[in-house]
Order: C-alpha cells, then structure tokens, then sequence
C-alpha cells in the first residue's frame, strides 16, 4: 500500500448497496469504484467462480435415439449443486488421485440406469434418474424436490417448483435402454460454459437525468406526452397533478438516446440531458442454480481478491497455492 | 406418439403438398408398369408378344418374401423385379409356340405400383426403416439413390419452324430453313422429321435410321402417303393463298407457292414416278438394304413400312399423314417468305419434358429389338454352321433366343446406376449420358431439388457459372401433365381426341377428313390436335370454342409473327401450372385452370399486385395468378422476404441451402448413405414463409436461430468472417456429426482369389479391445487414428489381417450390420458406420439465409463478448457491418428485427415474398414491426446499446441486434486442412508429394517463386525451395566435373568404424569419395544442391550427354572446408 504511485493514495472504497436477493436472483449498488472493477467482477462471477458439473461419463449401455455424444454434452450441463465447490480441489492438481475422479475430494459420482420396459408409453429419463453419491452434489432441481420434502422453506423460486419434472435428457421407447456412470468435477466457466454459475450477469451505468424545466414549461401537454412516449421503455412520466415531466424509473433508460433525438427534433435540444454517472453500477445477477445469488457474489469476491493477491505477491514470489491454477488456467 | 386414426389421417394430408413434387417421377413410372409396357411390346416386330410381366421385388430363394428397399440400401443391391414376358413364336408358316422369357431384373421405382411401399402410411413407413415423409420417385441401384434427370426435350408432334445455320451442311442447294416435327408414339418412342428448304424452292424430308439422315424429296412422300393427282398436291398447297390478299394482317403466304409446288412436282415427275405404286417401290429400292427384317419383302412392302415406322409416326392414317406434311410445308414457306416468323426453339413454349418412365420404356424397347437382333445372329450362324439346326425346333430356337435375353434388364440397371443410354440409334434423346444423378440426402432441401431439376422455371434456383440457366428447378407449384387423371385413371387419349373433335365440330369447326380443304389463313385456321389436322374453323369463329380443360395454343393471325392455327394438346410430359381463370363459369365462381407453356404465350394472365402489367385495354386479362411466389421453386420459396433482396443473393441461397449441414433424415438409424451430415441441435426459424409450413420443412430443420450483432469488434470479423461465441457453442450451438458409412465386401474384392472373411485374432496382443470376437468393431466404441476397427482372417493363411482407422480424427462406432452369410456361414460382408464429431471450431463455414456466408474467425468466451446492459444478452454471433451495404441484402436486417419481435410475442413472423402486393392495403414491414419492438421496451429499429465485454465501457453506437436463422454449411476445416513440415517424399526427385490424403504439401509453384524474388525474400524462397523440399549433397568430381562418377572407399568407411568403437571423437573424416573417372579422391568436392538437380545429371547420363560441373571458387577456399551451398 506504500507503493502507490507519487506518494498520492488513489485507493478508494467502493460500497456495495443490495437492492434485492434472491436465491437465484440478485440486484446491487456498487458504487465509488471505475468500470474495471465493475467489469472484473463481472467476469468472474461469470467465468471464475467454480462450479461442479459432470465432465466424464462412462456409458454402459445406450440403446436410445441420441448418441453417447450427445447425451454426455447434455449431462454435463445439468447444474448441479456446487455450495461446495470452493472447497473442493481441481483434478487436475489433486494429490489423492491422478485426477482419474476416483477421490472424494475433487469428484463425485453419479449412475443412471433407466430401461423402458414394455408399456406403449415413452419414458423420459430425466435429471431425477441421476443417483449421486455424495448427497452435497445433486442436480438442482431434485435439491429443491428434497428441500421440499423436508418442508423446509422453498430453496429457489417457488413458481418454478411446481413441475419437479426434472430436466430432460433422453426419451426413450420401448425397450431402450441407458445406463452410465458419470463424474462429476470441479471446473470454471473459462474452461467451458458448462461450469459458469452465472445464467446472466450485468451492470449498467447509474444515469443521471437532468430536466430542464424552464425549457419544459414551454412545451404543450401534448408535446410533453410525445416526449414521455418517445422513450421505447417507462423512463419519465407526466404528473397527473402538476402536468409535469418527472421521472419516473431512471434506470429503465438505455441509453438508446430517443428522447434526445425527440428533444432536438422539437427544435429545444438541452431540454434533457442525460449523463451516465461513471462511479455507480447497478448490477443484476441470475444465476443457473448451481449456488445461490449471494454465494456466487461473495465466491467471485474472493476469487477476485485471490487474484489480486497474486499480483501482489508476484514479486515476492510466494506460493501462490490454489490461485496459480486460477492464473495458469487464466 | 400414440396417434389416433384421425390424427395420423391429417398428417397423410399435410404431406400431401410434398407428395405432388414427386409426382412427375411417380406417374411416369406408373403409366410405364400399366401402359407402356404392353404398347411398346406390341410395337416390336416380328414377334408376336401377349403380355409382358414385371414382378414386384423379391428377396432371393425365398419365394413370396418380398424385398424392401431399406434392405437394398443396407446390402447395396438394387430394388429390382423380375421381368417375363410371353411371346408366341412361329417358323414360316409351322405352329405358333407360346413362350415365356425371362428377360431379368428391371429396377422398380420406390412408391410406384410396384413398390411394396405404395400407399403406406408414416407408420409402415418407419417400420420398413423409411422416412416417414419418404415419398420415392427414385430407383435403388446397388445401394445407391438414383434418379432420373427430368430433361427437356422438343414439344412432340408440334411442327416447328427453325433458322439455323447448320442446316446448310446437309449438302449442296439446302438453306438454313425447315420445319421440325417431333412425333412420338403411343410408347413414347420418338421420330424428328425435318423437312429442309432447298434454295430452287423444293423441300427435302429428313429423318435419322440407322445411323445416318435419309432425305427424300417431299413429293415423293407425298405421293407415296396417298394416291393422289399432281392437280390435287397443287392445290392443296396452294390453297392458303388468294390474290386478292396483299400482305395483310394474317396472310401467310404469297404467290411463290404456286411455282414452288410446280418445282416440287416437276422434282418427281423428272424421276418418272407418276403413281402411288412407282413412288412406293421407288423408296422400296433405296430403303430395303437397311430396313432390318424386311429382306426378303417386296419393295412395296419396305415402302409401306418405312412410312408406317418413320414418317410421322404419331399419326396412323396415311391421309392424316399427307395433311399434316402439306401443313408443314405451307409453314415452311411463310417462314422463307417471312410472312410467318420462325419459333424459338430454347422457348420453354416449344419445350415438353423427358420423364423416367417414357425413359425406361423407350430404352427397353431399343435394348428388346437389340435382343432380337443379336438372337437372330446367333441363328443364323448356328443354322450355317450346323446343317442338323431345325428351325422348327422350338426348344433349339429357344435356347438361342434366350442366351442374351438376360442382357435386357443388366442394360436397364447399368443405365440407372450409370446415366449412359446406350443404344445404336440415340433413341432420339438430346444427350446420351447424364440421364441420372445420384439422390444426395445431404439435407432436404439438396434432396427436394434433385426432384424438381427442369421445369416451369424458376428464375431464381440455378446455378451462378458454367450451368446457369440450363440447369434449372421446376416452380413448386408446376407440375407434369401424365397418364393418369386426377382420380388416377388412366387416360384414354383416343377417347379424349374424339369428344374434343365432337365439341369442335360443334362449335363450328368444319372436318376435313379425309383431304385438307382447300383454304388457308386468313380465312380459316387449321384446328391441330396432337399433332393431327382435324378440321379447320373459320378465323371469325373461333373466339368461341376454347375449352377449359386442355392446352389450347390458339396462335392468333398476325403480320409476320408465329404461324397462325389452333393447336390442341391432350399428351403427357407437357408443363403445367394452375392459374385462376376470371372467365365467368356455369357454377360462379373463380376457379384453377391448369395451363401449359404454349398457351401461356398467348394468355393474359393478371398479377394480383393491382397493376395491368402494361397490358392496354384491348386485351383485358382472362387469368390471373394465384400467389406472385408461384414463379419461385421450392427452395427459393423458402427465403425469407426474398423480395427485399437482390437477386443474385437468392441464388446463392439457393446454393447454400443445399449445402447446408441440417438434419438429413429421421431414418438416419437405418440409413447407409456413405456420409451423412447431421446437426445436433437445429432449430425451426422464428421468421419463416408460408412455404415452409406448406412442405413440412420442421421435419427436416436446418439451422438455428443465432442471436446476432452486426458490429465491427475486434477486427476478426473483417472480410465476412464471424465471430461466435464459444459458451453457445460449449452449450450445443452448431454442433455437429458427421456419419460415415463403409461397405466392406470381403467376397467382392477377394485378394489373389483367396476368399477373405471377418475373424479375430486368437493372440490377444494382435488386437484392441474395440474388435470383437466376429473380427467386427465394438458398437460405442471410440478410435483413434491408426488404430485396428475390424480384422479379416485368409481363409488359405489362416492369418489375420487387422485394418486400421485411417485419416486424422478419431471416430465413434455408431453401428454395425452384417449382410447375409454367403461362404460357408462365416462373415463377409458388413456395413460398418463411424460417427465423427464436429462441433464448431475455427474455419468453419456459417450461413444466414441471405446468401451471407462467412467462416468463423474466432470463438470468444462470453465474457469477452459486448453485452446488453439491461438484458445481459450475449449475442451467438458476430458478424461486420460491411457485410451489407454491397450486397443489399436487406431481408436479413428485416429478419432480424422481425425475428425479434416474433421471439418477444411469441409467434412465427410470416415472411412469405410479395406478400404485400397479394394485400389490399399494406405498411411496410418495419412500420409493423417496429411498434411491436417498442412495445416490449425496445428501440424501433431493433438496434440495443452494447458494452464492450472487455472493458466494461458503453460502446458508442447503436448495434443492431436480433435473432437470425443461421446455417452451418458443410464445408469444414476438418475435411480441408492441409499442413505438413516434413513427410513422405517422392522416391525418385525426393521432393514432397501432393495430396491432402497422403499428407503432403501444397505446391509452392513458379508464380510463388516471383513473388518471393520480387519481394526480395531470398532467405525464406531458399528455405522452402531447397531446405524444406529436396536438399541433397552430393560429391563432385571437381577435376573432371562429373556429378555421377563418386564411390565410396571402403577402408575410410571402416577406419571410420574403428574410431566409433574405440569412442574415439568422430572428426570429420577425411574424403571418402573417390571418382571413379579420374581413379582418384583428390579433387572431390560436396556441394548442396536439389536433389532433382542429380537426378537430371543421371536422366542426361542416360541420353549419353555428359552433365560438368565447374567449381569456381575453389582456390579461394582450401579444399578441406568442403561445405558450400
């Protein structure tokens, strides 16, 4: 920390608001930070943050329609439940094994057998048929079926849980027949989407939305409604009281820029001027399922951190431990 | 899955669209089982013949096991049915003996009436290991899927008149001008008369026989057809011209015809021939020696039967014959006059189509008589040689006859397979090989074309380069008029002919049997009906008798145009299109009329876009179409908006389309096609025309619905290259497999007439587990490059022989089937089929439906690629704005938007071209689309705010992003690559080789070497010329230049051992070469050079030219530095 250049410390404090959690969903405020760091955590919680998912199947028998190809791409994107996952080791570097998967701390099991026996209806093997043998790493949504059972309170959304179908893997007729064994590792979404927890992560800028309201009192209401419609989403409204532009939901904008574009065309440019504010992100985060909102947040922190660390103590030349993987396989 | 009766009903109709594609093939096949067949059996002379029988297929041995075709593909034998036929034969005047002979196998085309597959549901149709869609038209041949080529031939029995240059070859006194007739049989065997116009006003009759052209004067035939007088041939020809006719609007000839029938009789009076009997013996003469078994019959005879057999054979009264021929030279000479103008033979007009099945019955019937020929020869030389042959022995006689009868139905298959017509006379076909084409499945659209080839054309499906234009699709909805009518009947075409006389009579049309009347345009108009003059009708009249439901060429009067008359056409292979008919009818309301290419030149047929299409009022429109898409074909159909797009990029669709790596089949389980491209996850496109519902195209799908950007980021999408994204493609975007069949036919290709079969290895270390205890792969199994998949045991060895993986990728043993037991019940013959995955990478080549292909550059992780701010949406794919302003292609952008709004509603945009002239009151289709975006908070014209995914900084302009349907076409990386730093050389330059498969290099040729000299590169060209190709050092004798003469000494060689073994430091030894002209070592030098360089050296040696090398710098550097390059 003495390091920072001419003397003069350019470190700041970033504060993180949380606006609304979820188990799959998160919104937050990060603010006092520059798009870097926004970003950085942006991609790691989509790329670096481990997760487990199946990465070696072993087929027996498969008799179904789609090949063994096939099927094992589908079986690795299955989310599984990684809660663990920051705990666990990478194959590749684990001592109790070569990384063949047959150790208990970098993989885990998984068998399915399923044969259509001979009833005119098409069975549909699903992520339910999957037998795990670690009770910590199991498919998401027979997680929650399990959750359920306990009648504890519902782990994800609960409109979802409805159908606890599963996820389809193969139909099969008749008479088909799969079976295989299947590993489950740890892994990044660097390494193959399979393993990013993240379904969507993204920031936008914070707007900020200045209305000339003198130039606006010499607009009609009529002008003034072509202007709030102008916008493709609900960014300003006309006070039903006053008859004024307000806004409504600043962060609707997109900065698509149409109710300038408006504003100019109604010959009054300046009328609203719009700036993104170039400390404040808002970030939303919808995660897979593998682990919650707020574990995939606080694992690409620490991941993130681990990172930076590694930097740090290049010079020194440290052991670098688990993070080398991160920087190597980076 | 479990289907009702109802639901599987209304699938049957809903591929019932598809079905009439196939029709033409299906039909012609069908009318040459029921039809054909006998009709061209009863034309063959001289045997009498009751019957002629083909079988459905049948598997071998077993009787009444009947064959199906999926187990033809798997064993690669064709789907074929025996075929007898009865015949009587009779001995000069002894007892007719009725025989049958088995001429052998004939293929049979799938859905026929012979198929065993013929009206099965979807449901059998899985069974038997089909498609459910599978609709035939197509001929199984050694396995393969062959198909006859729809070509085009001339209009039958239309007499057309032609300038063309070539005329004036066939001798002295011809001009470029006659007039050609097509005349087909009931058979559809086909005879072109040409008649040619002589420069002294006479005209000559042409017709091929045996090889060469017969031209006879036209007088001649005439008064051969009939007994005639010179009076009535003179009148009849003159009868279209009066005097006091000037050149008016329809007046066709002038009063040269007069002295041109005086030269035409003056020709025969000159030959004495004055009577019908003269005329006949004296065509006897000429034609007896090469008319086939009419050697013996009297002149007459041959006479009687060279008119019946070559003149005008699609008529069979003689006097209809005489009308017809003085109708063609009364046109002939309104076009030397000018006063008719000459047709146009490319005009699709003057054009009819060859279908399979007149195919397949013309061709036999050549093969039949080529039968009776060769049998006859054998005969005769057996009744020469063996004074004891009883020709009354009809056993003896049979033997003979039926030595080659076998060779009948091989001529048919080879046919199939090959494409090659071979026959003696050209079975008067455009062309002789190319017949068929092989039915690639690539995928269904590839599939879909093969059928459609040639037709009502669409001007949008043909090949760019060489074949543009020639090779064309039909339309989708065009069909071909056939044998069968609607119910599937067959159509009795003499009936036909008669009520159509009957309504033409009634109509006022005055018959003129057995003479031509004495008249011509302008007053009346001959009425054609196939070809035959039936009557003539006054001009005024005929406004009033065009019936609905045939072809009515009704070529009005015109000064100088076509030559005027009523033509009627009723017979097969014509073109045929619906339009709807504005005409009032008795029930009311409009309806479908089916028109063929003649009429239509002179129709007035209304687009339904409002416009008058720049007709004038005097010619108010009688028809109108019944959708603008109706001029595309099939696969032109199914571009989106193609309308908003410039032409050229709806060709290259076209061709993309059907190179397009999508989902070849349902039935791929049973398929043994030798590669079949299959994509893993395709998707049905959110914009679609109505097309594509219409033809059931989800059953065969062909892309996905990529999110795309079109932005420039990071410069590796420049020059139409794409960048996807590497977590879509990790989630199964594109992904691919490829399946590779092979047949091994161990009792095929048996080595040195040692059978070979399928055997594993008793040593467990000659053989990978993947080879099971059959000698065959393990189904599942994975193999590597150069690893054993199945092993093969000699049976007189006994070794076994293990066959490697050969190329670079690894496979999977998708499936593995063992064909019959044929030695001694061991295994020979199997199909085995690897499965190869190809999932996207680097160089390969991706399409939109827009004709914009690009090959992918890059696959960047997500986190890499521009995100939406407020969706967090990645695209799939990236692709440069510069991409669009050339190229116009104007559709993908609306695509895009539309596929966008389609996927936030919900439903599938209809995309059908012209649709908005067909509407009454139309937008333009932003106008509605974009509302829809806005709507669902997005920007009007479909473009998002992006973020750079590396920076995380907003990117300063609108991108446009949505979803379009992307293809991935089939040319991969995978299959091209070539690279090599060293390998096999050539033995004798021992430079590299060439060839992707054996891993050699690509040529750096003399236009390479400029470009490296230019540049200066001298460094690397010798690198690549001379380090990396054929460097060599060779030892020169420098005191006699010889570059050949070096030996080894000996003793160096050993003293140089002795040092090895004592581990003495190897210093470089001293010359060991010595030459053997000069008997010394002294002056031997090595120098660096190509290899080849020698080899030239030794090439001239053999020439006896003494090649000398002279070293130049050798006082400067002491001979011990030996090394120079």
């Amino acid at each position: 920390m003495e390091r920072a250049a001419g003397g003069v410390s350019y470190q700041r404090f970033p504060r993180v608001r949380i606006r609304e959690l979820k188990d799959d969903y998160a919104k937050f405020e990060l603010r006092d930070t520059d798009a870097s760091m926004a970003n950085a955590l942006r991609r790691v919680m989509i790329a670096e943050v481990p997760t487990v998912a199946i990465d070696l199947v072993e087929i027996e028998v498969n008799s179904s329609v789609l090949n063994d190809e096939f099927i094992a791409h589908r079986l690795g994107l299955i989310p599984l439940t990684s809660a663990a996952a920051m705990a666990m080791r990478f194959s590749r570097d684990c001592d109790a094994c070569d990384g063949d998967g047959s150790c208990e701390y970098c993989s885990v099991e998984f068998h399915l057998a399923a044969r259509a026996t001979d009833s005119d209806q098409t069975l549909e093997v699903t992520s339910n048929d999957l037998r795990s043998t670690d009770p910590k790493v199991c498919p998401v949504d027979q997680a929650r079926a399990y959750q359920h059972a306990l009648g504890g309170t519902e782990p994800f959304d609960t409109a979802a849980a409805a159908d606890q179908r599963g996820i389809l893997i193969v139909k099969l007729r008749r008479g088909q027949e799969l079976r295989l064994r299947a590993i489950a590792r740890k892994g990044i979404g660097k390494d193959h989407a399979k393993w990013s927890p993240a379904a969507t992560v993204t920031f936008m800028y914070e707007p900020e939305i200045r209305i000339n309201e003198e130039l606006m009192e010499t607009l009609t209401l009529e002008e003034k409604r072509n202007l709030v419609e102008s916008s493709p989403t609900k960014v300003f409204n006309i006070d039903p009281n006053t008859q004024q532009v307000v806004v409504e939901d600043a962060e609707a904008y997109t900065y698509d820029d149409e109710v300038i574009k408006k504003a100019d065309a109604m010959g009054k440019p300046g009328l609203i001027e719009i700036n993104a504010k170039e400390d404040s992100f808002i970030f939303t985060v919808e995660t897979t399922g593998a682990i919650t909102a707020y574990e995939l947040i606080m694992n690409a922190i620490t991941v993130l951190r681990q990172k930076l660390d590694a930097v740090r103590l290049q010079d020194d030349d440290a052991d670098l431990g688990e993070l080398g993987a991160h920087l190597v396989g980076g | 899955m479990a289907a009702g009766k109802s639901s599987s009903a209304s699938k049957e109709d809903q591929y019932a669209a598809l079905r009439e594609l196939y029709r033409p093939h299906i039909d012609s096949f069908d009318y040459f089982i029921d039809e054909g067949l006998d009709k061209m059996l009863q034309s063959i002379r001289p045997v009498e013949i009751t019957k002629g029988h083909l079988f459905p297929p049948k598997r071998d041995g077993r009787l009444d096991a009947p064959l199906y075709p999926q187990q033809c593909r798997q064993a690669r034998t064709t789907y074929h049915g025996e075929f007898k036929v009865d015949t009587f034969i009779q001995c000069n005047d002894g007892p007719a003996v009725r025989q049958t002979f088995n001429f052998g196998y004939l293929p049979i085309m799938l859905m026929s009436k012979l198929c065993h597959l013929r009206g099965a549901d979807s449901e059998k149709l899985i069974f038997h290991g089909e498609e459910a869609t599978e609709m035939g038209g197509y001929f199984i041949c050694g396995g393969m899927e062959r198909l006859v080529r729809i070509l085009i031939l001339q209009k039958r029995n239309y007499p057309m008149g032609l300038i063309r240059g070539s005329f004036v070859n066939r001798g002295a006194g011809y001009t470029d001008k006659a007039v050609i007739i097509r005349c087909v049989q009931d058979d559809q065997s086909s005879v072109t008369i040409k008649l040619y116009y002589l420069l002294n006003g006479s005209a000559r009759l042409g017709f091929w026989l045996g090889g060469r052209e017969f031209l006879l004067p036209v007088g001649i035939v005439l008064k051969a057809l009939i007994d005639t007088s010179d009076r009535e041939i003179f009148t009849s020809l003159t009868c279209c011209y009066s005097d006091h006719y000037e050149r008016g609007k329809g007046v066709v000839s002038t009063q040269l015809i007069g002295e041109r029938a005086q030269i035409i009789l003056d020709e025969v009076r000159d030959l004495s021939l004055f009577t019908r009997t003269e005329c006949l013996l004296h065509l006897g003469k000429y034609f007896r020696s090469v008319m086939e078994g009419f050697e013996k019959d009297d002149f007459e005879t041959v006479a009687e039967a060279v008119l019946k057999d070559y003149i005008f054979v699609h008529l069979q009264n003689n006097h209809d014959k005489f009308n017809l021929l003085i109708f063609m030279l009364q046109k002939l000479y309104a076009i030397v006059d000018q006063t008719a103008s000459p047709d146009k033979a490319d005009a699709l007009q003057y054009q009819e189509v060859l279908l399979p099945g007149h195919l397949i019955t013309v061709f036999l019937k050549d093969r039949l008589q080529d039968w009776l020929r060769k049998s006859k020869r054998l005969i005769v030389e057996e009744a020469t040689k063996n004074k004891s042959f009883d020709l009354n022995d009809s056993q003896e006689v049979r033997k003979f006859l039926s030595k080659t009868s076998a060779y009948v139905g091989k001529a048919i298959q080879s046919m199939i397979k090959v494409g090659k017509v071979n026959s003696q006379s050209g079975l008067d076909l455009p062309q002789r090989d190319g017949m068929t084409i092989h039915a690639e499945r690539l995928n269904f659209h590839r599939y879909i074309s093969h059928f459609r080839s040639w037709g009502f054309l669409c001007p949008v499906h043909t090949p760019d380069g060489e074949p543009c234009g020639l090779l064309n699709h039909m339309t989708s909805t065009c069909r071909i008029s056939s044998f069968y009518n609607s119910e599937g009947a067959t159509k009795d075409f003499q009936k036909i002919k008669m009520s159509l006389i009957a309504r033409l009579v009634g109509a006022g049309m005055a018959q003129l049997l057995p003479r031509i009347e004495r008249t011509g345009p302008p007053e009346v108009l001959h009425v054609h009906v196939d070809g035959c003059i039936v009557g003539s009708i006054a001009s005024a009249k005929i406004e009033e008798v065009i019936p609905e439901d045939l072809e009515v060429g009704y070529v009005p009067l015109s000064h100088g145009g076509a030559y005027p008359g009523l033509y009627l056409f009723t017979n097969p292979a014509r073109f045929l299109r619906p339009v709807r008919s504005l005409l009032g009818l008795s029930n009311g309301g409009p309806n479908i009329e089916l028109i063929g290419p003649f009429e239509q030149a002179f129709m007035e047929i209304r687009c339904p876009d409002g416009g008058d299409g720049g007709r004038n009022k005097l010619f108010p429109a009688t028809h109108e179409e019944i959708h603008p898409t109706a001029i595309l074909s099939v696969v032109a159909n199914l571009t989106p908006w193609s309308d908003h797009n410039q032409s050229p990029r709806n060709m290259y669709q076209c061709q993309m389309a059907k190179q397009t790596m999508g989902f070849c089949g349902q039935a791929l389980k049973f398929r043994t096609d030798v590669k079949a491209f299959h994509l893993q996850t395709p998707q049905t496109p959110i914009v679609r025309t109505a097309t594509y519902s219409k033809y059931c195209m989800d059953e065969f799908p062909s892309g996905t619905n990529a999110i795309v950007a079109v932005l420039s980021y990071t410069g590796y999408d420049m020059e139409d290259a794409m960048i996807l994204n590497k977590s879509a493609v990790d989630r199964g975007m594109f992904r691919g497999h490829i399946f590779q069949t092979e047949c091994i036919d161990l009792s095929a290709k048996s080595r040195d007439n040692v059978t070979e079969f399928f055997c594993k290895s008793n040593l467990s270390r000659d053989t990978t587990a993947a080879i099971e205890s059959d000698g065959l792969p393990r189904i599942g199994e994975n193999i590597f490059p150069n690893e054993q998949y199945y092993s093969v045991c000699n049976n007189l060895t006994g070794t076994v022989r293990p066959i490697k993986l050969k190329g670079s990728e690894p496979a999977a043993i998708d499936y593995v089937a063992v064909n019959g037991t044929n030695f001694k019940d061991r295994l020979q013959k199997a199909n085995i089929r690897l499965r190869r995955v190809r999932n996207p990478i680097i160089g390969d080549k991706f399409s939109s439906r827009h004709g914009q292909k690009g090959v992918c550059s890059q696959l960047w992780p997500d986190i890499d690629m521009p995100f939406s701010a407020n969706t967090g949406m990645r695209p799939d794919l990236i692709i440069n704005p510069h991409a669009f302003p050339s190229r116009m292609t104007i559709a993908m952008l609306l695509e895009s938007i539309a596929a966008k709004a389609g996927s936030l509603k919900g439903k599938f945009i209809d995309a059908t071209p012209f649709a908005s002239s067909v509407k009454e009151r139309s937008n333009s289709i932003v106008d509605e689309l974009g509302p829809m975006l806005a709507s669902y908070g997005f920007n009007y014209h479909g473009t998002e705010i992006l973020y750079s995914g590396v920076f995380g900084t907003e990117m300063k302009c609108e991108i446009f992003l949505g979803p379009v349907y992307y293809q991935r076409l089939r040319h991969m990386v995978s299959d091209k690559f070539q690279v090599r730093t060293t390998g096999r050389i050539d033995q004798i330059t021992r430079q590299p080789i060439g060839g992707r498969k054996y891993g050699g290099g690509i040529r750096f040729g003399e236009m390479e070497r400029d470009a490296l000299l230019a540049h200066g590169a001298s460094y690397l060209l010798h690198d690549r010329l001379h380090s990396c190709s054929d460097y060599h050092i060779a030892d020169v004798c420098s005191i006699c230049g010889s570059l050949l003469t070096a030996t080894v000494i000996k003793s160096e060689s050993q003293k140089k051992a002795k040092r090895d073994m004592l581990g003495l430091p190897t210093v470089k030894p001293p010359k060991n070469f010595a030459c053997q002209a000069c008997k010394t070592s002294k002056g031997m030098e090595t120098v660096a050079m190509p290899y080849v360089f020698r080899y030239l050296a030794s090439e001239l040696a053999a020439m006896n030219i003494k090649l000398e090398l002279r070293l130049s710098n050798r006082t400067e550097h002491p001979t011990t530095t030996s090394e120079e390059s």
